[in-house]
């Protein structure tokens, strides 16, 4: 039977909402399949991981977990993969694994795998399984390589593989895989749970589509995309019309080099909107580049945030909104430059200065600048029998305040949201303890609403030789106020050597190692005021 | 004394009762309203409700939403807290993670339950192995007692790191706390487990409710004739005695919801079925859980009102999908819930004042609900104002009334489905095996719909479905569960350790038992072992574990994971917790009579709109005059005075001698 012959069924809105609850429900599953049966502490304490269904051009129609980042950058995967990878090489029962940044992606350690899922003789869909392994291989254990210089020193470096073929994991593909990461045991759970995860989305998919007839179920994902951006287009038009500028700074690789520069003009025209980073820096020999679809997803993530957060995000909720880059700069670099940390540092600072540029047009919706940071330390050691256990630590700080209310205390904003491992935890699992979790006394900037605090924790090793890897940003630049509140304090990782009490304190990006009795205190930023303060200008 | 057994569910706007009386069989039911300020009056009004007084009670078991709501609504108790230095602000740190992902509006998470002033460190260390690190000394102790006692609370909550292991020091400052406040919380008691966040919040809600069930309990002692039994109805699935509750009032968080499950274990057992969804649908949520081979699945991790506990409560999912649930368009694009017309003003058909059309308006518009219809003697459903609320979606969609609340309903019973399939997959279950179970004031009318679009085959409406939880109170026996963190892997095993950790866990449980009059033999201990390779946070539970040989519970582990997740590997694993459960193993059957007779004459009809049929005479039958055993076809709808089932076209049904209705639902 073939649905190009004939009109496309019609799906009144009640139906359409049925079938989305039902894909809903299925990348649901597909979370839970992942988180339940992973084996990096990432991935099963942190939650770092998502899931997506696309339709059979690859545009987004349902998703499992929310990490913003994940998915604005999926809804790219597929069209890019097919690129690649046509669709007359796709077989009913393949799953294909990649990790490129430049297929739809975003850094190596974020794997994706991809099922095609064919009915009446043709792809009607895709499943994503996305999961960010605990190594990837490349320069440092936990594969954040702070002195990349190029995309070859990040690890192992995956296009599109055939995994699974006939529903049969190919064994000696997922070996060449497995051989070259320092955790092939964790990593080897991560993969089999996200097959399993494409297979479950698989199996209930097909009953959709005998339950209603494929065709139906496709006129069902049509009209999603449709209503969704309908709304969006409705929510532009909410927004004043204009231009408006924003810019936002990295830190540099050292105090006397300013960082690179992300700079944006945003255009509202009636109900589109169009985001534009060319005039951004050229990419840097530092692990800090990201790809065009990182940028998209920053963008999508502003638009859908101030203009219409309950808007569900489906491939067509993102048609108005248009994001122009500059190949070679560091919002759109160049193949060959290192960016496993853009992921999470640069992308922060594309939406801070899409932010920033809105408060010309809508200060009110604002929150002022947050923890736009993953403040991240690993700590990687080996064990007697040589295995690699690494811990991967983000650290949320304060939240900016807003036009209604104060910032928060210690939390995650923006294109971020995982989770803090608990301190027992860290102290049981790894050779580390922590001394202290507290508040960060004074950091919050002052505003008629005062930014909120961050926190400060503290590591004591009780091994050596110990790999810490830094990964943070807003050391040099803090957060920012808005509307004439007071930026927060910035973020600090300090060292102290055993014996010790002078503070040496870390660069944003670095390798070192450290030794038993060694003390690593993380400051993690306050969040920006919002306002002018009303009594003068103490923090909080 | 005539030997009557009560259970009595004190909820939020009605106070269900249903008595039982073994000698006789007799059976009696009632509704009366909570009184919110007084409970014991509320208690006493729902004796007299089924005819009887406290003295002719013999055991009466007790469900509340008093801790419930006291938490969700946020009226707790100012209380302090102790924790080890460096480490009182672990509760305003939390875990980080902000609720909404795209509303930078909201607020990202909750203020913490004490603040920065009633919050006191004490100089201690102890380590993850449970050695002292750094002793806890006279004067420290000393000091802080003093802090606590200036703060002016009366209950105090300690959480120091790694308490689960070595609580020593928790001890030492409880001893000394007592002498300045009414009560103390130890975190190594209220929830002996690891991670010091989920830890302390525990401690901390159940120091913060102590005081108010504590004063409770007194009221009910001095009112409570001698001779008559309480007992309270836990979160966990059973009873436990007053002494127990009094300790730990956080077993009364999800009373309520436990009880209208732990009947289903007592309607799966007369049944004799295995596996089972229930689904209780009230006014705001919808609530499912499942049940397999008589065992509630129990979770020992969930947020009440935005604050995480940490204590085994049976594993119920919530939906914001109820009978206020608000059906909106915007832009052609279909939503119905969270947002519910709640109470006030309710739905529209209730003519309070609500205009936007919820799942009740698109019910009595479709005839599912009477119009005209009493509730409680305070509201009579409106089909005018009902269509007028449906009337512009029909409108921007192009459709009749009728179809627009028909598609209203499938929304809705397509959400719930998602709710189901959660609950289940979690569990590496297939759902559609599963019998439904209905109960709550809607869960009996929309159960053949869901179940139709979910693939489950079977549903049942069980007797006393309106007041299934003081059902379960009834029906329910006493048991208590606590739950240790172990965290051994299995090249590293120690036999002494979990036969110590074991023989705890038994005493831990039991002594309450037979404090409470359990004589020993009637303890059925039961042991759940949660299990996990290296590296994963996630544990399998594997029920009856063989603990005495890590080899074959290592296969037990693998054959669970297995069918968890569909593979397993012999890598090492680990114990990271055992579970322990003390239950009365006498069984309690409880049961309506059946009519034996079919009712003379032809049943009254009204008109009801079904998807795909549309309008037809439908017969309207008492459920109290079904006939046993008779299997009818639908279209049906079948009522009492406080539910109504609704039969569509082509499921058939009948009543079994135990007043239970069960659907057939036809294949799609």
């Amino acid at each position: 039977m073939s649905s190009e012959s004939k009109i496309a069924p019609h799906v009144d809105p009640f139906m359409v909402e049925v079938i989305r609850n039902g894909l809903s429900s299925i990348a649901e599953e597909m979370s839970l399949t992942v988180m339940r049966s992973a084996r990096s502490p990432v991935l099963r304490e942190a939650g770092d991981l998502s899931s997506n269904l696309a339709d059979a051009n690859g545009a987004q129609i349902a998703q499992g977990q929310d990490i913003p980042m994940h998915m604005g950058v999926m809804s790219f995967t597929v069209p890019e993969f097919l690129k690649l990878v046509p669709k007359d090489r796709l077989r009913p029962g393949d799953v294909w694994m990649l990790n490129l940044p430049s297929i739809g992606g975003n850094h190596l350690p974020d794997v994706k795998c991809i099922r095609p899922v064919f009915a009446g003789g043709r792809i009607r869909a895709f499943a994503i399984s996305l999961a960010h392994w605990g190594d990837i291989g490349g320069g440092a254990p936990g594969s954040y390589f702070a002195s990349a210089t190029d995309c070859w020193q990040e690890g192992l470096r995956i296009p599109p593989i055939r995994v699974v073929a006939d529903d049969i994991v190919d064994e000696e593909k997922l070996g060449l895989v497995l051989a070259n990461v320092r955790t092939p045991e964790d990593c080897r759970g991560d993969v089999l749970a996200q097959i399993s995860a494409t297979r479950t989305a698989e199996r209930k998919l097909q009953e959709m589509f005998r339950k209603w007839g494929p065709d139906f179920v496709e006129a069902a994902f049509a009209a999603l995309h449709d209503g969704a951006e309908r709304q969006m287009r409705a929510a532009i038009r909410n927004l004043p019309n204009g231009v408006y500028e924003g810019e936002d700074a990295m830190d540099g690789p050292d105090e006397n080099t300013p960082g690179a520069m992300i700079r944006v003009t945003v255009e509202v025209t009636d109900d589109s909107i169009t985001f534009d980073y060319s005039g951004s820096d050229d990419h840097v020999p530092e692990p800090i580049n990201t790809t065009r679809y990182i940028t998209a997803a920053s963008a999508y993530y502003v638009a859908k945030a101030v203009c219409g957060p309950d808007i569900q995000p489906s491939g067509g909720c993102y048609r108005p909104v248009k994001v122009i880059t500059r190949p070679g700069s560091i919002c759109d670099a160049r193949d060959d430059k290192p960016v496993v940390g853009g992921n999470h540092e640069t992308c922060q600072r594309i939406a801070d200065a899409a932010l920033k540029a809105l408060e010309h047009c809508v200060p009110e919706r604002l929150t002022a600048g947050g923890p736009t940071t993953a403040g991240l330390a690993i700590f990687g050691a080996q064990r007697p029998d040589g295995k690699w256990v690494s811990l991967y630590e983000t650290h949320g700080g304060g939240e900016g305040g807003r036009a209604d209310r104060p910032g928060a205390d210690v939390i995650r904003v923006h294109m971020a949201n995982v989770m803090n491992t608990s301190a027992e935890v860290i102290e049981t699992e790894y050779p580390v303890d922590v001394v202290f979790q507290r508040l960060r006394p004074g950091s919050g900037g002052a505003g008629k609403n005062p930014g909120g605090l961050g926190q400060e924790r503290a590591y004591r090793m009780r091994v050596d030789d110990v790999s810490l890897t830094t990964m943070f940003d807003r050391r040099d630049v803090p957060p920012y106020g808005l509307q004439g509140g007071e930026p927060g304090a910035p973020f600090a990782m300090i060292l102290q050597r055993a014996g010790e009490d002078t503070e040496i304190a870390l660069p944003g990006r670095a390798n070192l190692r450290i030794h038993s009795g060694d003390m690593v205190t993380v400051r993690a930023s306050g969040g920006g005021g919002y306002g002018k303060p009303e009594t003068g200008g103490d923090d909080k | 004394m005539s030997d009557w057994q009560l259970g009595i569910d004190i909820g939020g706007t009605f106070t269900d009762v249903v008595a039982s009386n073994p000698a006789t069989g007799e059976i009696r039911s009632g509704k009366v309203p909570s009184h919110y300020d007084d409970p014991i009056t509320a208690l006493v009004g729902a004796i007299g409700a089924v005819g009887l007084k406290w003295e002719e009670v013999d055991d009466l078991t007790h469900g509340t939403t008093m801790v419930t709501n006291a938490i969700v609504e946020n009226r707790i108790d100012r209380v302090a807290l102790i924790s080890t230095l460096g480490f009182g602000d672990t509760i305003a740190i939390g875990r980080v993670r902000r609720k909404h992902i795209y509303h930078m509006d909201r607020l990202p998470k909750q203020p913490p339950l004490v603040p920065a002033e009633r919050r006191f460190e004490v100089a201690e260390r102890v380590d993850h192995t449970g050695a002292v690190v750094t002793p806890l000394t006279e004067a420290e102790i000393a000091r802080v007692v003093v802090d606590v006692k200036a703060s002016g609370v009366r209950a105090v909550a300690v959480c120091l790191l790694h308490g689960y292991r070595n609580p020593v020091h928790e001890l030492q400052l409880g001893e000394a706390l007592r002498e300045v406040v009414d009560h103390v919380c130890l975190s190594h008691e209220i929830s002996p487990e690891i991670r010091e966040y989920e830890r302390s919040n525990t401690t901390i809600l159940s120091a913060a409710v102590i005081g108010r069930v504590d004063g409770y309990l007194r009221r009910i002692d001095e009112q409570k004739p001698d001779a008559s039994n309480l007992t309270f109805f836990h979160s966990s699935g059973g009873m436990a005695a007053t002494p127990i509750i009094a300790q730990q009032p956080l077993l009364l968080a999800m009373s309520g919801p436990a009880a209208g499950v732990s009947a289903t274990v007592a309607t799966m057992k007369t049944l004799g079925i295995e596996r089972a969804l229930t689904f209780d649908m009230g006014g705001t949520t919808t609530d499912c859980c499942l049940v397999l081979d008589g065992r509630a699945e129990i979770s020992s991790d969930r947020e009440l009102g935005e604050r995480r506990i940490r204590m085994p409560m049976v594993s119920v999912h919530s939906i914001g999908a109820g009978g206020g649930s608000i059906a909106r368009i915007d832009q052609g694009v279909m939503q119905v819930g969270p947002r519910s017309a709640g109470a006030q003003p309710g739905p529209a058909c209730y003519g309070r004042g609500g205009t936007e059309p919820t799942i009740s308006d698109a019910n009595i518009l479709l005839g599912y609900l009477a119009p005209g219809k009493v509730l409680g003697n305070a509201i009579t459903l409106d089909r005018g104002l009902a269509e007028a609320a449906v009337k512009p979606i029909a409108q921007e969609v192009g459709v009749s009334v009728e179809d627009a609340a028909s598609g209203i309903l499938q929304v809705a019973h397509s959400n719930m489905a998602r709710a189901l399939n959660k609950v289940t997959v979690e569990r590496g279950i297939d759902g559609r095996d599963c019998t439904l179970i209905a109960y709550g004031g809607g869960g009996p009318m929309h159960a053949a719909f869901v179940a139709r679009h979910y693939g489950i085959r079977n549903v049942v409406c069980p007797a006393y479905s309106s007041s299934y939880s003081a059902l379960g109170c009834v029906a329910s026996q006493m048991s208590l569960s606590q739950q240790r963190t172990v965290n051994m892997s299995s090249d590293q095993w120690d036999a002494d350790t979990i036969a110590r950790i074991r023989a705890e866990l038994e005493q831990a449980v039991t002594e309450p038992m037979q404090a409470a009059g359990k004589a020993a033999e009637d303890c059925r201990i039961g042991e759940v072992a949660l299990l996990r390779y290296r590296g994963q946070s996630h544990e399998v539970p594997v029920a009856d574990p063989l603990l005495d040989d890590p080899k074959a519970l290592g296969r037990q582990f693998m054959a669970m994971h297995e069918t968890l997740f569909g593979f397993a590997t012999d890598e090492e694993w680990e114990l990271s917790a055992i579970r322990t459960t003390a239950e009365d193993s006498r069984q309690k059957i409880i049961a309506a009579p059946g009519q034996e007779e079919a009712a003379a004459g032809a049943p009254a009809t009204r008109s009801c709109h079904f998807p795909g049929t549309g309008s037809v005479d439908t017969p309207v039958l008492e459920r109290a005059a079904l006939c046993a055993g008779e299997v009818q076809e639908g279209p049906a709808i079948v009522e009492d005075e406080w539910s109504t089932i609704v039969i569509p076209p082509g499921d058939r049904f009948h009543a079994d001698s135990h007043g239970h209705v069960h659907i057939e639902v036809r294949e799609e």
